[in-house]
């Protein structure tokens, strides 16, 4: 194995650079650049600050930033607020009342590291935080130009699926992007056979799902604009590298030491690849669909060939009164039979198809009331018999060996049909060591550097990103811009050492996310008491240094998931097609595609299924993911839009589901309680807020519902309201 | 300090929060983007002086209107001739086709005397009102392209671009403390007719329909009884009190509040606003609500001009929207009839309406699609896309009535007299809203970026 030194100095000059004076400037300038920036530095494990009682070093590097900053940390969280937080944290649904009872009864030292280490084992974590990688690799199960639609739509969910599986087995981080991007986990492993033949080892089949990531950035049919390749670059360096590469698209990167070259020369990596069509069904089920094809063609032929045989005379008289309205050269290509045309009488002829082309409507337009009303019929007989569905398959990518004998050239404006002649661009990538070797296969040399131990932005763009879905925000706060723009982390001793430990922990997250809401840091209490905290508030009012923690809107699919988790209505099922609602939303009501690419049936599973993406003539996006900030997953999105807004408040004061929610949340209650009112409103608390009312509180819902169990859901439908319910303390 | 939400890639943080924490300081008083009334993002993008025009109702009709059958006559002296065409659509091929004649009559209006088809008579009878700009072009030649380009002013969508009522409700802010600042109503030939992209979800546009539900869940499902919302509110407010007291410091917070305020007052309003009771008969019947052509689009215009009264900047009103959209008349040009004649009284009745009210001078109203159509035919009786010329009205809001801007070539296919590019329009627009086009910037990953990025800016013209 290749150890690659993160060699900073040597930028890119892969072919034509050297020579130019003037860009040997820019290459001068741009090696200043990053031997400035901190990110390019090489990541040294730094000491662990002494003098802090916890034996867990996260605070340790915090409370070295207290003591500079003079901060006093806020209190421990109660044990209940912390339940709420680490479940909404981890597995994304809140803790049921059994299971806040049973914590507050367990006194143990490490009552909490156990839930932690359950929650980490409870297959909903994956499916919680697969949707934090969806949104920064930019999930969606539509995605399209003017009449194209993703040719991976249909089998899309299994790449979501992948990530779900991968996230709760823990594998390790550079596996987890390995895969993605090379379709095999492991690292190349050629076997050589008796005859001295070596091949290279498949790798596991589910990784083939992986490659979902690159296959979902086609938008037309084969890939015709080359999206994969940019795409792939812009994806995978802001994702994995924390770098704005897709910036250089046009230009030399403005800040960061990225030169046009550098994009061209990492879309090449990628330039060789094809969509490729994965059929999902067993043997008996492709025998099973022939002979159903087969009988479907039986079945319509006759019918076929009486429409044919009514409507022939029809067409071919308007087809050959519009032949005759053109000029008589254009007429002459036409009539030519297809093997004479030269290829440029054969696009004549194809650019003349939509104008040629006669339709049924214009066929009725000649026919008399007897033909039209036979035809109609035929047309009926012809409906009823159902083209029988087509076999499941999902998209994955693979090289192709034409494209990779190609030459890679820049693109003037990243426009595919102006290729620089005199700037071609070998396979390379931003801040590559020199002589790289790609000939074992330009994303296998690419992934070896990517995912090195030695790549200074590759574990801690990652720690980063997982530091920030904790708390909130990251210790480098623009998660997915390590460049110059992007500033400095707050702590970078603490990122330094986390990214050092994640390495000589096997990039495990689960170890990751162990550590971190293990942390005293993780448990204190979002409350401040301005009061006794001016000089806090002097010192650090954003609370860049965590001496509290920080107040959290939950995002749309955990406010989802709980409304429908409190009324006992959550369907849990991991995995599977991605729904969409219909009825429920008015705005969908108006824009559904009615294609059944989508589950409709189960709307009560996790937000994570919802639908999202984009396509220009039909809203993809329900009302409920737009009121609450989900992108439409057509850029990565490393941090989600924060709002409050009314549409959110008429959401859950006015919308369908919350008043039917609230109703199946107050007959639940009652019927656990068996009608004690009493008990009813503490079990409602418990289910929405995870906690039970305080007294005042408790006698407040009772007088207002004046212990009326038929007015439980007025009650129910107030705790949906609650500003409690949507935020994670 | 640079604003750090202008650094994300995918142009979004919370704003309001950072903003909050960083200007105000820890204690301040709150700053919501409830629907977007931080317009002070653009102080300096205002132009100096009182701004023509409060609000902007931009109609759009979605496929593309023949602007030879309406607005833009010319003589048949060229029909039957066969022309170097330009294909429509991925083609783009040099191919021939044969120019079809204009069967329309057109009159003569007005003082201006300004010529308009027998499809629009009613449009007529207010010329004298409204510029007619006969050179618009733009780039793209099939509908979403087309769209997207007069929406966002960019060709093509790399990134999350917004649109024109986005950019003008980011830039203004509200107007008005109960309803939304952008409207949109009718279905959009695509979404990006809606969106706030890299501006943020809070400057989208709230979708808003004539009827008993103007806006999603502005009403509870089964019509609780105002007395019980009130005690409802009531209880919600009590039951909130000690967890707002306890994080009284996290401006989000105090946006909550005002949250549930908003959507309460919208509730409160937005019903008043629909309900047109209150509207005479004959104001009715100037929009032709009550006749079947005309009730849906008349009913839009209606409420597009109560919701212009009550401070909505901008009121978008997409017309026959949905796939390519309904004038999108290749076949037959028979198939532009009934689409003008649902909205020519419409619109008519609506400036006669702004006019009497004196509100004329204050509302832009725009009628535009996403463009033309082609002298010639694909051998049929209709008409091939055109974006190489095409005409787009405007009214009140400070334009001058009774004017042409522009010509199209003699059969009416390319822009060839002071030709506006789509831009040139959206920068009148922003202009007589009292904004600087070009200093309306957003920077997305340390690039700036523009509404308008191409044309000549406003067009001057035809303002007064």
């Amino acid at each position: 194995m290749r150890l690659f030194l993160p060699a900073l100095f040597l930028l890119p000059l892969t072919s034509v650079l050297a020579a130019d004076a003037t860009k040997e400037t820019v290459k001068e300038q741009f090696a200043k650049r990053a031997a400035r920036l901190w990110s390019l530095q090489p990541v040294v494990k730094p000491a662990i600050p002494t003098g802090t009682p916890s034996k867990n070093p996260i605070d340790a590097f915090i409370a070295a930033d207290y003591k500079a900053k003079g901060l006093v940390p806020v209190a421990k969280a109660d044990k209940l607020t912390l339940l709420r937080r680490v479940y909404l944290d981890l597995i994304g649904i809140p803790p049921t009342p059994a299971e806040q009872d049973a914590f507050l009864a367990d006194t143990a030292p490490d009552a909490y590291e156990k839930i932690v280490e359950r929650l980490l084992e409870n297959e909903q974590h994956g499916v919680r935080w697969s949707r934090y990688w969806l949104d920064v690799l930019r999930y969606a199960d539509l995605d399209g130009l003017d009449g194209s639609v993703m040719p991976a739509s249909a089998g899309i969910y299994l790449w979501r699926e992948w990530l779900m599986t991968a996230l709760n087995h823990d594998m390790p981080y550079d596996q987890f992007v390995r895969a993605q991007i090379l379709g095999n986990r492991y690292r190349p492993e050629t076997a050589t056979s008796t005859s001295g033949r070596r091949t290279r080892v498949e790798g596991s089949a589910e990784d083939s799902f992986a490659l979902g990531f690159l296959a979902r950035a086609a938008v037309t049919r084969n890939d015709k604009d080359h999206d994969i390749p940019f795409a792939a670059v812009e994806t995978v360096s802001t994702a994995f590298m924390g770098m704005t590469v897709g910036c250089a698209k046009c230009h030399d990167h403005k800040f960061d030491p990225i030169t046009q070259q550098d994009f061209y020369a990492m879309k090449a990596i990628f330039d060789p690849l094809v969509l490729k069509n994965v059929m999902l069904a067993t043997p008996a089920e492709i025998f099973s669909n022939g002979q159903k094809q087969d009988d479907f063609k039986k079945k319509s032929a006759p019918i076929n060939a009486a429409i044919e045989a009514l409507t022939e005379p029809f067409r071919n008289r308007l087809y050959n009164e519009r032949i005759a309205q053109l000029t008589p050269e254009i007429q002459a290509t036409i009539r030519k039979p297809e093997r004479d045309r030269t290829p440029a009488e054969q696009k004549i002829f194809d650019d003349y198809y939509p104008v040629l082309r006669i339709d049924t409507d214009k066929i009725k337009e000649v026919m008399s009331k007897d033909e039209i009303a036979q035809y109609n019929a035929l047309l009926k007989q012809q409906r009823a018999i159902v083209r029988p569905p087509g076999l499941a398959s999902y998209s994955t990518i693979e090289e192709d060996a034409d494209l990779l004998k190609q030459k890679s050239y820049v693109l003037t404006t990243g426009d595919i049909t102006k290729p620089e002649k005199d700037h071609p661009v070998e396979p390379g990538f931003p801040f590559q060591p020199a002589n790289m070797d790609f000939r074992d296969g330009r994303r296998q040399a690419f992934v070896e550097w990517l995912t090195a131990s030695q790549n200074p932005l590759f574990a801690r763009v990652a720690v980063n990103r997982i530091w920030g879905w904790h708390f909130g925000e990251g210790l480098q706060r623009v998660t997915s811009d390590f460049g110059l723009l992007g500033g400095k982390p707050s702590n970078p001793k603490l990122l330094d050492y986390l990214a050092s430990e994640f390495i000589s922990h096997d990039y495990s997250m689960k170890w990751l996310h162990r550590l971190i809401v293990t942390s005293d840091t993780y448990q204190l209490s979002s409350k401040v008491e301005p009061r006794q905290l001016t000089k806090n508030i002097a010192a650090d009012a954003r609370n860049t240094y965590l001496w509290h923690f920080r107040l959290q809107r939950l995002a749309a699919e955990p406010i989802w998931d709980s409304i429908h988790f409190a009324a006992d209505d959550l369907d849990l099922t991991v995995g599977g097609k991605s729904f969409q609602l219909s009825a429920a939303d008015q705005k969908q009501k108006i824009f559904l595609p009615k294609d059944g690419t989508t589950d409709t049936a189960r709307t009560n599973r996790r937000g994570v299924y919802m639908v999202r993406g984009y396509i220009p003539s039909t809203d993809v996006m329900n009302n409920f993911l737009n009121s609450f900030d989900v992108d439409d997953g057509r850029t990565p999105c490393p941090v989600r839009t924060q709002t409050v807004t009314a549409p959110q408040a008429l959401f859950t004061m006015n919308g369908d589901l919350v008043n039917q929610e609230s109703e199946k949340l107050a007959s639940v209650v009652l019927k656990e309680s068996a009608g004690d009112v009493h008990q009813a409103v503490t079990a409602a608390y418990q289910r929405t807020l995870a906690r039970k009312p305080s007294g005042t509180e408790l006698d407040y819902a009772l007088t207002y519902i004046e212990k009326n169990p038929d007015r439980m859901k007025e009650l129910t439908w107030l705790l949906f309201n609650l500003d409690e319910f949507i935020y994670v303390r | 300090m640079s604003d750090l939400s202008k650094l994300y890639p995918c142009g979004k943080i919370a704003r309001r929060r950072f903003l909050y924490q960083s200007a105000a300081g820890f204690m301040g008083s709150a700053l919501s983007s409830l629907w977007a009334d931080e317009g002070k993002l653009m102080q300096d993008a205002r132009l100096p002086g009182t701004p023509k025009a409060k609000s902007v109702i931009f109609l759009f009709m979605c496929g593309g209107v023949s602007h030879i059958d309406t607005f833009d006559p010319k003589d048949n002296k060229h029909a039957g001739k066969i022309m170097d065409a330009i294909g429509f659509g991925d083609n783009n091929a040099p191919m021939k086709r044969p120019v079809i004649p204009i069967l329309r009559t057109f009159q003569q209006y007005g003082k201006s005397g300004i010529p308009v088809s027998d499809w629009f008579p009613n449009v007529g009878g207010t010329i004298d009102d409204i510029a007619v700009v006969r050179s618009m072009y733009c780039h793209q030649t099939n509908h979403f392209p087309a769209v997207l380009e007069g929406a966002t002013g960019k060709p093509l969508r790399q990134f999350e671009h917004p649109c024109l009522g986005s950019w003008v409700s980011y830039a203004l802010g509200t107007a008005n403390k109960d309803l939304p600042t952008f409207v949109n109503m009718g279905r959009p030939s695509s979404p990006v007719q809606l969106s706030g992209g890299y501006l943020g979800s809070s400057y989208s546009a709230t979708p808003f329909q004539p009827g008993d539900v103007p806006i999603p869940n502005l009403l509870p499902p089964k019509g609780s009884s105002s007395r019980q919302r009130d005690r409802e509110m009531h209880a919600l407010f009590e039951m909130d009190r000690q967890f707002r007291a306890d994080y009284a410091i996290e401006s989000e917070i105090a946006g909550r509040t005002r949250s549930f305020e908003l959507a309460a007052s919208m509730m409160m309003k937005a019903p008043a606003i629909v309900d047109f009771s209150t509207e005479p008969d004959h104001v009715k019947e100037m929009y032709g609500i009550g006749e079947k052509e005309t009730d849906d689009f008349g009913r839009q215009l209606l409420l597009a001009r109560r919701l212009s009264e009550n401070g909505v900047r901008f009121i978008q009103i997409c017309h026959a929207g949905g796939g390519n959209g309904a004038w999108d008349s290749h076949a037959d040009m028979k198939a532009h009839a009934p689409l003008c004649r649902a909205v020519d009284k419409p619109i008519s009745g609506l400036i006669r309406d702004l006019k009497q009210r004196g509100m004329l001078d204050s509302t832009l109203v725009v009628f535009t699609s996403e463009f033309g159509r082609t002298p010639w035919s694909q051998n049929t009786t209709g008409r091939d896309h055109n974006a190489m010329g095409f005409s787009t009205l405007l009214a009140g809001g400070g334009v001058k009535g009774g004017i042409i801007e522009g010509a199209t070539d003699d059969v009416g296919y390319r822009a060839v007299d002071k030709p506006h590019y789509i831009s040139d329009l959206q920068s009148t627009i922003l202009k007589q809203m009292g904004l600087n086009y070009k200093k309306m910037d957003f920077v997305l990953n340390g690039r700036p970026f523009h509404l308008v990025e191409e044309g000549l800016g406003p067009i001057d013209a035809i303002l007064s």
